[in-house]
């Protein structure tokens, strides 16, 4: 009796002890963070102050190893432990520092990334970019901000090698918070045909929205169980996607932010700023979309789309798909691999219109704004860029096994090149790349193509602070995957009556606000440029 | 005077306390502790600032679902959609139940019981996946079927007329053998002395599940139900997004309040006007079941909650 009492008043001391313990985590998990976000924002302050007083002298102290930890986007490669044993030796040996690597997989990482700051987990590096969250987490404060002396103090090659342009492209109300990448990308949209199928069907070459009707008509009607044309499946974007090339690349305007309808002509000075929806263009492409729609152009059910695109091409189950010259460059090569019987091609469907550069921050790294370590982080994101040895390591893997360098700045695939591919290395991309072997000749010929027609423009590194306008922007996505998808898909019979309907449901939900907005803020950037 | 006080109750009710421990903690953890949270739905959310440092903004959060024009939409369908789970549901269950009480044959009723089961398991995800086979235009299994007997196709996922039917059939395909489960266990506990008596009386089958099953279930049946109405507001996120996804044909008819907010707010990860949302959903759901308790105590004060 006696032994049964005390054994039950343990069980109770142990459950208030587990409560006591559990709230006090939950009570205190907000506190702690905060203050440890301050303690670390001095912290680091302070490192780089005195680093710029003794800095001239004897250079970054380094006699303290540090682990470093980074957040890279993609899933985690499979030979990761070997390649990055390989980058912990180097780096040792370099900076006296080790670095550990947590993946974001593709699936959820934009639910992720965001937490991951929410949280204020510890981390240094981080992988960021335009459309990876870059001027959202910059506003909220997730970024350290990079002063010129901190670039100058610990990352002198990176300092040396970027131009003055990529800094200034990577500002977020005039300040710095990310590494960008050092590399030029077009942003416009290609396609990717079956060639063989064109070939079939004694089709004209395809260089024109009319060329490219032609094709997906052919293979809709003659193409058993194939969708000439294939989208990704539906994970909220709110365009067609051919609107980049045969919207705007066609009519040479440029849209500020894909979250809501609003363009400039590009060779306007001003930027004066119309919606696209409201626009004769528009109307037209309507018809064409809907010609297409009509002759089995795409599936009826395109909108609940859940198959990736691209292996449903490689499946030969859908004819053609829209993307960047680079992701459908990979994808003629992997095609050229794997599925010879089939004959892939890329076709630009407005090759003479002008073409648009990628600003800097399509791909860069930045250092969480609570790191403990950001002098040494600032130091490693240096060697990843611009040394030579650790470029080609976390580039490619290990040469022999992943990789076999062909000269100095070709590759090709090594036996286990699928053991290390797949995530945001591109953070680091650098004139130090190298280029597959492998890598179409006609992707290369049609970047080389473009170079002449990329056009520069005032408004190029322009950004959008959307802080004011936030319910407009919300409200305004939503009506565009509600009234405008299914329109420009073609699953609304009468063309005129749903453009009427999505103009008046955007403006109910506040285009004119966030258009007055945007233009005062681009009248704003216009006049402080001159 | 020692053998009436708190410490002496606690003593005597040690083993049930003990076992109310886990409950209570649950909730404390995860439901109460968070409840602070709230306050994000009044502030302009940053990382630095945090939780609680974050600056106020007044209700500016909550203009975004209000200034839309689908609040009103997305509501009404939350609740209707509700209702019709609620309804559709508890009545297959208890059907399922007293049929399943009443069947005789042990495997019989394991066996139905655990086929019914299965659903439950199942995650929304790969519901999503088989639906999207089963009614594709193109080469989904329904159609196909239909145009092997001559019928013409029918494009199910661009006409929103058929998705309440369809999502009211799924949630009832899922949630039936749980819910049987729950009653059939609520059946069982009937005093069988009652079911004899009517027999030896002349009660047939029909005359004893009315007068004597039904009447009894009546508390369990009531409860369930109250604790549903609590969640009225809450759309069942799971199952609307992975039913219908981003297909924009459908919103008129198949948008909650659940769906709405995370399309809104998926790229702009604005954690303040979502937690605006939740807040109004809460507000709702808190007088939905004020309401519905007071109006079950005026009919009977056993049966209420609380």
């Amino acid at each position: 009796m006696k032994q049964q009492k005390r054994r039950f008043m343990f069980l109770l001391a142990m459950v208030f002890a587990v409560s006591a313990l559990l709230s006090a985590c939950g009570g205190n998990g907000g506190g702690k963070d905060a203050s440890g976000a301050k303690n670390a924002n001095t912290g680091s302050n302070a490192a780089v102050n005195s680093a710029n007083s003794g800095g001239d002298q004897a250079g970054p102290d380094i006699s303290q190893e540090v682990k470093l930890k980074m957040l890279l986007v993609g899933g985690k490669p499979a030979d990761y432990d070997e390649v990055f044993g390989e980058l912990n030796k180097l780096l040792k040996e370099k900076i006296n520092a080790t670095v550990e690597t947590e993946f974001l997989d593709w699936a959820d990482w934009t639910q992720k990334y965001p937490l991951k700051f929410a949280a204020n987990e510890d981390f240094d590096i981080v992988y960021t970019a335009n459309w990876a969250f870059y001027n959202d987490q910059a506003r909220k404060g997730g970024f350290l901000e990079l002063t010129e002396d901190m670039l100058k103090t610990y990352m002198p090659k990176t300092w040396e090698a970027m131009p003055a342009v990529s800094w200034d492209q990577a500002k977020v109300d005039g300040k710095l918070y990310m590494v960008p990448n050092n590399n030029m990308e077009v942003t416009d949209k290609v396609v990717i045909i079956r060639e063989d199928l064109r070939k079939k069907y004694n089709l004209e070459p395809i260089n024109s929205p009319e060329t490219y009707a032609a094709y997906v008509k052919a293979v809709g009607a003659n193409e058993k169980g194939m969708s000439a044309f294939g989208a990704k499946p539906a994970d909220g974007w709110k365009w067609h996607e051919l609107d980049q090339a045969l919207l705007e690349q066609q009519n040479e305007w440029n849209l500020i932010d894909y979250s809501f309808p609003l363009a400039y002509k590009l060779t306007d000075e001003k930027g004066q700023l119309f919606n696209v929806y409201d626009t004769p263009e528009f109307r037209e492409l309507l018809t064409y979309y809907k010609d297409l729609a009509d002759n089995k152009g795409w599936s009826k059910n395109i909108v609940s789309n859940k198959n990736d695109v691209w292996q449903d091409m490689k499946a030969g189950k859908v004819g053609s798909y829209a993307q960047t010259l680079g992701t459908v460059g990979a994808n003629l090569a992997e095609l050229r691999r794997d599925k010879p019987e089939y004959e892939g091609a890329i076709v630009d469907l407005t090759p003479d219109k002008k073409k648009i550069a990628s600003i800097s921050t399509q791909n860069g790294m930045a250092i969480h704004a609570t790191s403990k370590n950001a002098e040494r982080s600032l130091m490693l994101i240096d060697l990843l860029q611009n040394d030579k040895e650790i470029h080609d390591l976390t580039m490619y893997g290990i040469a022999g096994k992943h990789y076999e360098p062909v000269g100095d700045d070709r590759f090709s695939a090594g036996p286990s090149a699928a053991n290390y591919t797949g995530f945001s290395n591109w953070g680091w991309n650098s004139p130090l790349n190298r280029k597959d072997a492998s890598y179409p000749v006609e992707a290369d010929e049609i970047l080389k193509d473009w170079e002449p027609k990329v056009h520069h423009f005032a408004l190029e590194t322009f950004v959008f602070d959307d802080s004011k306008v936030k319910n407009e922007v919300s409200n305004v996505g939503n009506v565009m995957l509600r009234y405008a998808i299914p329109l420009e898909y073609g699953l609304i019979d009468d063309l005129d009556k749903g453009q009427a309907e999505l103009i008046k449901q955007l403006n109910s939900a506040g285009i004119g606000k966030i258009q007055e907005e945007l233009q005062s803020q681009i009248d704003a950037f216009l006049a402080a440029q001159q | 005077m020692r053998g009436h006080g708190f410490w002496s109750d606690v003593k005597k009710y040690r083993t049930l306390l003990l076992m109310l421990v886990p409950g209570v903690l649950f909730f404390l953890l995860f439901a109460y502790i968070p409840m602070a949270g709230i306050v994000l739905a009044f502030k302009q959310f940053n990382y630095s600032g945090g939780i609680f440092g974050s600056p106020w903004n007044g209700m500016d959060n909550f203009r975004f679902f209000f200034e839309s024009g689908d609040a009103w939409r997305v509501t009404r369908n939350t609740a209707l959609y509700n209702i019709a789970f609620i309804v559709v549901n508890n009545l297959l269950q208890i059907f399922a139940a007293i049929l399943l009480f009443e069947v005789a044959g042990k495997w019989f009723r394991k066996i139905t019981q655990t086929v019914m089961f299965l659903p439950y398991f199942i995650s929304w995800v790969v519901v999503g996946a088989i639906a999207y086979n089963l009614f594709n235009y193109d080469v989904g299994t329904i159609n196909v079927l239909l145009n092997k007997i001559g019928m013409e196709s029918i494009d199910i996922y661009n006409t929103a007329a058929y998705w309440p039917v369809i999502l009211v059939l799924v949630s009832a395909w899922k949630a039936l053998g749980y819910g049987t489960i729950m009653y059939l266990a609520a059946i069982t506990s009937i005093d069988t002395e009652m079911y004899e008596a009517a027999e030896i009386d002349g009660a047939n089958i029909f005359q004893r599940i009315r007068k004597i099953t039904i009447p009894n279930l009546m508390p369990t049946i009531i409860i369930l139900v109250l604790l549903a109405i609590g969640n009225i507001f809450r759309g069942d996120f799971g199952m609307f997004y992975n039913m219908v996804g981003n297909n924009g044909l459908l919103f008129s008819s198949t948008d909650v309040i659940d769906t709405f907010v995370f399309r809104s707010l998926i790229t702009s990860n604005e954690i303040g006007m979502s937690a605006a949302a939740g807040f109004y959903q809460s507000v709702l759901g808190f007088a939905t079941i004020m309401l519905a308790n007071y109006a079950v105590r005026k009919y009977d004060k056993d049966h209420a909650l609380f």
